[in-house]
């Protein structure tokens, strides 16, 4: 034991790197688990996410129809599955009238119209969680 | 030292990855998807997935496919064939270099790739939390020089530090680790959205040689999206004589069905393509798309371009002077290869099955991180931690293996539960480590035994063992048992509980697999027996804290069904299903006479609530150590 002693210099420089060590082992063990919880409330919203985007896909068959139909039923149907929609927190991205904004709409056509305003909506687009999960389809105006 | 970002700098996509603690992950872009559009915008600076949603709208002002302008002359051919298919303006700009005009200002294709890569730049940083300084950025195998230099100062302009430049098929054999195969011969078949790419690498002391590339500039996902339009187009117009391709918004809609149907059938044999209301007829009435198409027919409709890809890899195997027979092992790149046709074609022409256990759309952004983390020194900086091989747990009544710390748990870690006696008076616990994955204590390894005695007398479930389980760095695990009454504590500790070769562990894990079934049953029968023991010390304890309180015929009927329930315990071969036949009807039976008691308690106890509450409390700490029979005796007289 004697032989390998070591000076005290030595040992304060090993305590503090050791304590450094330490405090980062932590620290990255903190941040782990802040990122494990974002992660998750990430998760479950993808999940989520995947199968409300498969749902919109049948409330949109479901307004072409009614388009056509003009049926009360239907349109009670409709309105429930939308109101089920709303408290997942979805909601329908407003568009007509506005001008175009890539980072909610989809451009299709160009039409006849004041440049840049949104004409026509070919699908409608929605955020999930103010987040965009389908952009609107639009057709927008050339203008002169 | 801020992470190298490694990048996958595509034609139509461009992917993103970097490694963390030694593993790499693909990051995802601010619009959570794991790919980048490589479109852009450069007026209002938009990049990716909002460039490509604007460029009906502004298509002259929307470059894409620039990476095949990158480092080329205005006159080269390559460049005249995208002039053809591009909306944006390409022309000639200084030292005859091809550039790109938009809104009257001239951009080189390494300024617009800037624009991309400045986009994974920020996304890698936001999710890193971070911030980025460089990168390591793959380009095609057959790009010259001028081609790689134009790459590298893209990522300059960017702001990133180009550590270094690598092909792309080099990038998809790191991801799969197979730099370690001195003297191998690797086959790299890239087929993505616009392009397809064949290389042919070899592999020396961990450096990889690119011996031949081949390919098809005009080949790729969207052909094959194409053929599948025009073969809905044309069945809709045999069956209702109108031709949705005239229809922009039908166009629209078929065009997403049919990129839809062709995930699908990679994992099904047959997809439904249902569009109601997709057009109308001359007469206004509405007309429905609905078809159904097999896997078969996809594959026939697209045998030619799997079949044209053959070519390209003929003559990249010739230049290469080997035969198909030569090659050692073939990686997929690219989404395309997910269709189980490619897959087999490229499977009878190499006469073995390829790789494709990494992603394709990420594999080459994968590999250029783990370059990218090689650089970085990543790797040495991990202090790499042990994992406990095999479950260590103790054995429980019944001779049932109850794990304590799981297998794959990283060390050092402790993990602690309370137990209890399994008779009443019992006054010593044995405590039995186990390792292994076998549900039954007989069939693991028995680590060590040790006996906690001193506990003091009381009815079975009531003492509090509480058994400790504590490995350290170093592979040390100490097992403690301690008595919560008395603090009486009795301890083992066992080296070696982690380092177990890995033939060991191996053997372990398949004993298990193999015994997976009979030790279910095994268990489960003991659990079944150990329910029903509960349920008779239950039943006879009810019957004697109800005494008279329960009609004379109630409490005959459960004792002959709690004697009916201990001959079936007492014979060692009785099933599982008799046993919870026999539980079952005695739990049935019992629950009448708690029924009973309840109605009788109800009146009295109703007025003298907050009192009985507060004297139990006091009655249950009195009687610490004697059991809870007294308390619940007091319970019912009050």
């Amino acid at each position: 034991m004697g032989k390998k002693r070591l000076k005290k210099p030595v040992l304060e420089e090993k305590i503090i790197d050791l304590e450094n060590k330490w405090k980062r082992a932590l620290a990255d063990y903190a941040n782990l688990e802040k990122r494990i919880v974002k992660e998750k409330e990430d998760f479950v919203n993808f999940s989520k996410s995947c199968l409300v985007v498969k749902m919109l896909g049948v409330l949109d068959d479901l307004e072409r129809c009614q388009k056509h139909l003009k049926d009360e039923g239907l349109n009670l149907t409709i309105n429930r599955l939308k109101e089920v929609l709303k408290s997942e927190e979805v909601e329908e991205i407003e568009v007509l009238g506005k001008n175009f904004d890539p980072k909610l709409m989809e451009a299709v056509e160009v039409v006849k119209g004041e440049k840049n305003k949104i004409l026509e909506v070919a699908l409608k687009g929605y955020l999930l969680n103010k987040k965009v999960i389908r952009p609107t389809k639009v057709k927008v105006g050339k203008g002169k | 030292m801020s992470k190298i970002i490694g990048i996958d700098l595509g034609t139509t996509n461009s992917c993103v990855a970097v490694m963390e603690a030694g593993k790499s992950k693909v990051i995802p872009s601010a619009e959570g998807k794991n790919t980048i559009p490589s479109a852009v915008e450069p007026v209002k600076n938009l990049v990716g997935e909002v460039a490509k949603r604007q460029m009906v709208l502004n298509p002259e002002n929307t470059v894409y496919s620039a990476k095949r302008l990158m480092g080329r002359r205005f006159s080269d051919k390559e460049v005249k064939k995208t002039q053809k298919m591009v909306a944006y303006k390409i022309k000639e700009g200084k030292e005859g270099m091809a550039v790109i005009e938009v809104g009257g200002k001239d951009y080189t294709p390494q300024e617009i790739s800037a624009k991309i890569l400045a986009k994974c730049k920020t996304d890698a940083e936001a999710f890193l939390g971070e911030r980025v300084e460089s990168a390591v950025i793959t380009v095609p195998a057959y790009f010259d020089d001028a081609q790689r230099q134009a790459t590298k100062q893209a990522g300059e302009i960017a702001g990133l530090k180009v550590e270094r430049i690598i092909n792309e098929p080099t990038a998809a054999a790191l991801a799969y680790g197979l730099e370690k195969k001195s003297g191998e011969t690797i086959a790299v078949y890239d087929l993505g959205g616009g392009t397809f790419d064949i290389s042919i690498l070899t592999i020396g002391d961990r450096v990889f040689e690119v011996e031949a590339t081949n390919g098809d500039t005009h080949l790729g996902g969207d052909d094959f999206d194409e053929k599948i339009v025009d073969w809905i187009a044309e069945e809709f117009k045999k069956e209702n004589g109108v031709d949705l391709r005239e229809d922009k918004q039908a166009l629209q809609r078929i065009r997403d069905a049919a990129e839809k149907a062709k995930i699908e059938l990679s994992s099904t044999q047959e997809t439904d393509i249902n569009q109601p209301y997709i057009t109308q007829g001359r007469g206004g009435q509405p007309l429905h798309l609905s078809l159904k198409l097999s896997r078969a027919k996809l594959e026939q409709l697209v045998s030619d371009l799997v079949e044209s890809t053959l070519k390209p890899v003929e003559l990249c195997l010739k230049d290469a002077k080997i035969k198909a027979s030569d090659v050692d092992e073939i990686i997929l790149v690219g989404g395309m290869t997910r269709m189980p046709k490619v897959n087999k074609v490229v499977k009878d022409f190499f006469g073995k099955a390829p790789n494709r256990s990494v992603n394709p759309d990420e594999v080459v952004a994968i590999g250029a991180a783990i370059q990218g983390g090689v650089l970085g020194g990543e790797v040495k900086d991990v202090l790499l931690l042990d994992v406990t091989p095999l479950t260590l747990g103790i054995e429980t009544l019944g001779s049932v293996r109850t794990p304590l710390i799981e297998r794959n748990t990283t060390v050092p870690a402790s993990k602690s539960q309370i137990f209890s006696t399994a008779a009443d008076n019992q006054t010593q616990v044995e405590i039995n480590v186990l390792q292994g994955e076998r549900p039954m204590a007989a069939d693991n390894k028995s680590l060590g035994r040790f006996i906690l005695d001193g506990v003091p007398p009381a009815p079975r479930g009531v003492p509090q063992i509480e058994v400790a389980f504590d490995i350290d760095a170093n592979g040390i695990l100490t097992v403690k048992a301690q008595d919560k009454a008395t603090n009486k504590e009795q301890k083992i500790t066992i080296k070696g509980a982690v380092g177990l070769s890995d033939e060991e562990v191996k053997t372990a894990q398949q004993e298990a697999e193999k015994h997976a079934e009979e030790d279910k049953k095994k268990k489960e029968a003991v659990e079944a027996r150990n329910q029903a023991d509960n349920l008779v010390f239950t039943a006879e304890k009810t019957l004697k804290d109800a005494g008279d309180k329960v009609k004379k015929e109630d409490k005959e009927k459960v004792e002959k069904e709690i004697k009916k329930l201990k001959e079936i315990l007492a014979k060692e071969d009785s099933s599982k299903e008799e046993l919870e036949k026999a539980s079952k009807e005695l739990s049935d039976n019992l629950q009448k006479i708690g029924e009973a008691m309840y109605q009788q308690q109800q009146a009295p106890n109703k007025e003298e609530q907050p009192k009985k509450g507060s004297s139990k409390k006091k009655e249950e700490k009195d009687d610490k150590g004697k059991g809870k029979e007294k308390a619940e005796e007091g319970e019912v007289v009050e």
